[in-house]
């Protein structure tokens, strides 16, 4: 049987540790691996940027705690990128699509705490927004 | 059996230049890659890499991975590909790309993950790599 848990939570700041804990509607979900779960299976996730500085820098996520039970496991999730406008122009959106990693696979302790964490990294590309959806089995 | 993800991220500033991607966000200094004890073999790889737009070309961009942690000698992946017409107003995100490998692996040995840039010099490429052993 799957179970899910989804996180999502701006990254202000390049280069810095930033530990998502918030749904949306509610704002403290429950961290604690489900009953039964021996593993998180599939991983959905994205992230991208408001643009609001040039550069270019990657996402990605890090999956620790005391419930992932061979240590903080990272994993990229997208690459962004943005030039400034010409001056009077508006900038195009970013945005990106989530994606899926089946068969992740990383071992998990049921009943017990996951911290997830993600990063902007690179060039500062304004703040950045990141989801992430857990399946564990 | 459980899966182990090591990754690293950096920038690749030079055309045809081998860049080794050796931090990984705020830590600016995680030393080597080394392969961990227990695992036997690289199941994927997670590529994500953009460019920041700063010139009117096209470029392309991939990894390499070398090291005594690849038995085998060393591989490379396709990363990514871009251009702009104007360098002004290039805004774009994508999503990361998973490959899934068979490739045996060394444990405690290193494995060194560098980035190029190749085609014509769009300005940066970030890169982020992801290994995954099992």
């Amino acid at each position: 049987m799957s179970k899910t848990l989804t996180l999502e939570g701006d990254l202000a700041t390049v280069d810095s540790r930033t530990i998502i804990t918030a749904q949306g509607s509610v704002t403290a979900p429950s961290l604690v691996v489900p009953s039964g779960a021996k593993m998180i299976k599939r991983i959905i996730m994205a992230a991208a940027a408001e643009g609001l500085g040039d550069g270019s820098g990657v996402f990605f996520l890090r999956l620790g705690g005391n419930a992932v039970t061979r240590g903080e496991q990272t994993i990229m999730v997208s690459a962004a990128g943005r030039i400034a406008v010409q001056t009077g122009s508006d900038a195009a959106p970013m945005y990106c699509r989530a994606w899926t990693l089946e068969d992740a696979d990383i071992e998990v302790t049921p009943s017990d705490t996951l911290t997830v964490a993600a990063e902007m990294a690179g060039s500062d590309l304004g703040t950045g927004r990141v989801v992430v959806t857990l399946i564990f089995e | 059996m459980p899966k182990l993800y090591r990754s690293r991220e950096g920038e690749a500033t030079a055309l045809d230049t081998k860049t080794q991607l050796t931090t990984l966000g705020s830590e600016t200094a995680p030393g080597p890659l080394l392969v961990p004890s227990g695992v036997s073999k690289l199941v994927g790889i997670v590529v994500a890499a953009m460019e920041n737009f700063a010139a009117a070309t096209s470029y392309s961009a991939f990894v390499r991975l070398e090291g005594p942690g690849l038995p085998e000698g060393p591989e490379t992946f396709a990363a990514a590909a871009g251009g702009v017409p104007v360098a002004t107003g290039g805004n774009f995100a994508a999503p990361a790309q998973f490959t899934k490998l068979d490739i045996p692996v060394t444990p405690a040995n290193e494995i060194l993950i560098f980035a190029e840039m190749a085609g014509t010099d769009i300005g940066q490429v970030s890169v982020g790599t992801t290994l995954i052993f099992e």
